[in-house]
């Protein structure tokens, strides 16, 4: 009896293809507030933090920093007293599979590519960079509704996955006179990036990320000014119903990490999509590739 | 013979606080840029007591302007670019001078040799160097400082 492989279009390709080749990174005694310059300057997520000898040692992430902020530790304190130790590695040449099944087994959002030879890390993989890599593919695909030009147009039949089948199908929010405080202790429980606000009548207002929360720590506000004070808006939001793929191009285009979704023709704001999300999805964002995924091995 | 820091730096310089919101920096850039008669691409920052704590460059402010997914996109033809400058500048709207200044600053004291300033600019890429006596600022170095003055001699 053949036995039905599911393949999703990542299988076989190494770290190496993803990865990102400049890995920021600063010595262990540099402060927090260096840190956060760093991550906002290179617009990352995480910092590798390296010894005397430049020996990969630990990975300070703005979850870090905000766990920091949270327990008023002064932004001149050194980066060894706030990272996660050991960092987590994987190969340039294991496939992107086996990095994700180590991402999400081991609940972490990147992996630093050590080099076996140079005893070197190399790059770095987190779920963007996964997410980025299906954006290509689906774009230079002849059913992908993204690029304009395209004479494809149409779904020519074609399931496409929609926002509300890969979101998280729940949201944290907080009042506008909550404290930041507040909204750490809520970031922290819920491992959300970041979370909606809203006004006296319940309408999302803003949202209050992680990067909004270590700026305001650099800044020396004090972390129980209401959330109303620091919350970016508008709320970055699309429908329920719309195709997954032109969800991603507006994450990709203004450069956040979520979307808030909400139902057509409403206000009400009933999940919210991250491109974590979209990476775990594993394969593309429609199922034009199905029949591309699945291999029927012919065991004799 | 002029062959030190002092004898080419630039005194009349402008500094600018880690607390200056960047559209502000942009400002204070092109108005140092008009009393100067010639282009300012950096400037020195300062705390309150007028030491210099970093330094910020046109070429930091373009790098938070950069959108961050271009190796995604850019090379796509059919791209809608309205709104993506519009989305640059929204965020650069929480961001101080502080947050992306460059504070691994490399300064000479005025009597550094030029040509040891020389070498430190193109060993490290850098284009304008701050001359400091004790905490105190004395001037800044620029590389045309250096053309002009080593090109004089050359003509001569």
């Amino acid at each position: 009896m053949p036995i039905v492989v599911k393949r999703s279009i990542l299988r076989g390709l190494p770290v190496e293809e993803a990865m990102r080749r400049q890995v920021v990174h600063l010595g262990k005694t540099a402060t927090i507030d260096k840190s956060i310059n760093y991550l906002i300057r290179y617009k990352v997520n995480a910092l590798l933090v390296t010894d005397e000898e430049d020996q990969a040692v630990g990975v300070v992430s703005k979850t870090d920093i905000m766990g920091a902020y949270y327990a008023a530790l002064p932004t001149e304190s050194p980066l060894e007293h706030i990272m996660s130790s050991p960092p987590l590695f994987c190969r340039p040449q294991d496939s992107l599979e086996s990095a994700l099944d180590k991402m999400r087994s081991r609940g972490i959002y990147r992996l630093y590519a050590l080099d076996p030879d140079l005893e070197k890390v190399v790059g770095v993989l987190a779920y963007p960079d996964i997410v980025g890599l299906l954006y290509r593919y689906c774009h230079s695909c002849e059913y992908s509704i993204l690029g304009k030009r395209r004479k494809n147009q149409d779904n020519n039949g074609v399931h496409r996955f929609q926002v509300k089948e890969v979101m998280t199908p729940s949201v944290k929010a907080f009042a506008e006179d909550e404290s930041l405080l507040q909204i750490m202790e809520g970031l922290s429980a819920y491992r959300f990036g970041a979370v909606l606000i809203t006004d006296r009548d319940h309408v999302p207002s803003g949202v209050v990320s992680k990067t909004d929360l270590i700026l305001t720590y650099k800044h020396g506000v004090p972390s129980d000014v209401d959330a109303r004070a620091i919350m970016s808006s508008p709320v970055r939001s699309c429908e329920e119903t719309e195709f997954l793929e032109g969800a991603i191009q507006k994450m990709i285009f203004s450069e956040v990490h979520r979307l808030f979704v909400h139902k057509t023709a409403s206000q009400n704001i009933v999940g919210v999509l991250s491109l974590s999300d979209a990476a775990r999805l594993r394969s593309g964002s429609c199922h034009a590739c199905v029949s591309s995924r699945i291999k029927v091995d012919d065991h004799n | 013979m002029q062959a030190n820091a002092r004898d080419v730096m630039t005194t009349k310089f402008h500094t600018l606080v880690p607390q200056t919101p960047i559209a502000e920096a942009v400002k204070i850039f092109r108005r140092a840029s008009e009393e100067e008669q010639s282009k300012v691409f950096g400037m020195m920052v300062t705390d309150e007591e007028d030491r210099l704590i970093g330094i910020i460059s046109m070429y930091d402010i373009l790098l938070l302007m950069r959108p961050k997914h271009i190796h995604i996109w850019g090379m796509m033809d059919d791209i809608d670019i309205t709104g993506l400058v519009h989305n640059a500048c929204e965020r650069a709207k929480s961001i101080v001078v502080g947050d992306i200044m460059t504070t691994d600053v490399v300064t000479v004291t005025p009597n550094t040799h030029l040509m040891m300033i020389l070498d430190i600019m193109i060993k490290k890429h850098i284009r304008r160097i701050p001359v400091v006596e004790g905490e105190k600022i004395q001037g800044i170095v620029y590389l045309s400082n250096l053309f002009y003055h080593l090109l004089d001699k050359l003509a001569a």
